[in-house]
């Protein structure tokens, strides 16, 4: 009983967390498709000078660790750059979206090159441009084999926010780290925030599965 | 209305289309036969440049399409082509299939588009299934769909790339059916088949091509019944 007095009374500073964890998910995930999708395109390009910056971006991104990439941007390049240090918040949404756009580079990959090839010359064959075969008739149905390989990069990005802690930004897990430095009450809180992620992300594997079966039955 | 001079084609080391040189009028209904490989389909797709042709010229219209100032995309509107796997947009219906191109380039209104998706599917004999998705339509009807889209554009020329070899042999007739009336209606038609009673029936003018070059040409009586070429002989007693 004594457990749950004491997450009841901390409670409101974890729903910050928690508000905190679901914004920087939220945007980044936002800026990462973006990149995704332009680098996604550009790397099933013909063209060297569209692939190889896809590749390069992916290759670096996939080949580090997320928790060097955000030590090394806030600490490191940002400062330098900058001459100054930016805001935590600031310098988290850029690493993790950075970072979820290479994985989401792949799955656009996939997700284009998965269509028939056919598909691509009717388009072309009636007039369409690249660009316009792409939007109207290959990216449609890519995006929609697309849909679990992306909820699974967005559950990953969830969790992922809770290494943004490492740079002081209010999330989840920093939240529940401050509270018990304080009452030393470390398992009970970690234990809670763990059962605070599960229900964010099967919310949200939920909700994904809801959307696959509306698009399906089109 | 097409002129092809000196048409070649190599993927790598491979030399599949060789010194291709040939004039196809308006109106006309040529029918390419061969055996597989002989570069058939290659040379088709070369027409609209879905192949990139390594050397020569196509002259569609009085465009060369080979040249950087043409814009591909304005030649191909003219250009109507039918694949053998139909290539139909599964995340579209019958008519929506039909009308894409008409919004989305030419521009026009969606009761325009759709008027006009709609004659297109009356003339293939398809009104029934304007709403319906490519997966639930046969073989027949999805290449059926496949032509109306082709000649929503209203193209000057259609090329057809084994429309029927992908299909139930009791689906054959029906399209087969479908370009019938077309080249009744006086539709430039390029038809790479293995039909040889369609072709004997509906073209005017035959090639036979063989190992990436046209061997021998000529109407469909004179190429059937007394081929000069001993291959086009030998390839003919195997397939009629």
């Amino acid at each position: 009983m004594e457990f749950f007095n004491l997450i009841a009374d901390s409670m409101p500073l974890l729903l910050q967390g928690v508000q905190k964890t679901i914004e920087l998910a939220l945007l980044s995930l936002l800026l990462a498709t973006t990149l995704g999708l332009v680098f996604g395109i550009m790397r099933v390009s013909k063209k060297a000078y569209l692939q190889v910056p896809a590749k390069v971006y992916v290759s670096i991104i996939r080949g580090t660790p997320l928790y060097v990439q955000i030590i090394f941007f806030y600490f490191g390049l940002f400062p330098l750059i900058f001459g100054r240090a930016t805001s935590p918040i600031t310098a988290g949404i850029f690493v993790l979206s950075l970072h979820a756009g290479a994985y989401l580079v792949e799955i656009f990959r996939a997700g284009i090159e998965s269509i028939d090839r056919g598909q691509f010359e009717a388009g072309r064959a009636l007039g369409f441009t690249h660009g316009q075969t792409m939007r109207y008739i290959i990216l449609p149905q890519a995006i929609k084999r697309m849909i679990p390989a992306f909820v699974n990069q967005f559950i990953i990005s969830i969790k992922d926010t809770s290494l943004l802690a490492t740079i002081g930004i209010a999330e989840l897990t920093y939240s529940a780290q401050t509270i018990y430095a304080v009452n030393f009450k470390a398992f009970e809180f970690l234990a809670a925030v763990g059962v605070m992620y599960w229900v964010i992300i099967n919310a949200l594997t939920w909700f994904s599965h809801w959307i696959e079966r509306r698009l399906s039955a089109v | 209305m097409i002129k092809v001079n000196d048409l070649g084609k190599s993927f790598g080391s491979a030399e599949v289309l060789k010194h291709i040189n040939v004039e196809i009028y308006k109106q006309e209904v040529v029918c390419i036969i061969g055996p597989s490989g002989s570069g058939k389909s290659t040379f088709l797709r070369c027409l609209n440049r879905l192949e990139e042709p390594s050397t020569g010229e196509v002259w569609i219209d009085g465009k060369n399409i080979m040249d950087k100032q043409e814009n591909i995309n304005t030649i191909r509107q003219n250009v109507g082509m039918v694949f053998q796997h139909f290539n139909l947009f599964p995340h579209k219906t019958a008519l929506e299939n039909i009308t894409l191109a008409l919004l989305k380039i030419k521009k026009y209104t969606k009761a325009e588009a759709e008027q006009r998706g709609l004659k297109l599917l009356e003339k293939v004999g398809l009104s029934a299934k304007a709403n319906q998705h490519s997966h639930s339509l046969s073989g027949g009807q999805q290449q059926r769909v496949a032509i109306a889209r082709a000649l929503a554009m209203e193209p000057q020329v259609m090329l057809f790339d084994e429309p029927t070899s992908a299909l139930d042999p009791e689906m054959v007739g029906e399209v087969l059916q479908v370009m019938k009336d077309l080249a009744r209606e006086g539709m430039t038609m390029v038809i790479v088949t293995h039909e040889m009673g369609f072709a004997k029936e509906v073209a005017d003018r035959i090639l036979f091509m063989d190992g990436g070059s046209i061997l021998e040409e000529g109407q469909p009586t004179e190429l059937f019944l007394q081929a000069k070429q001993e291959r086009t002989r030998e390839f003919l007693k195997m397939v009629l």
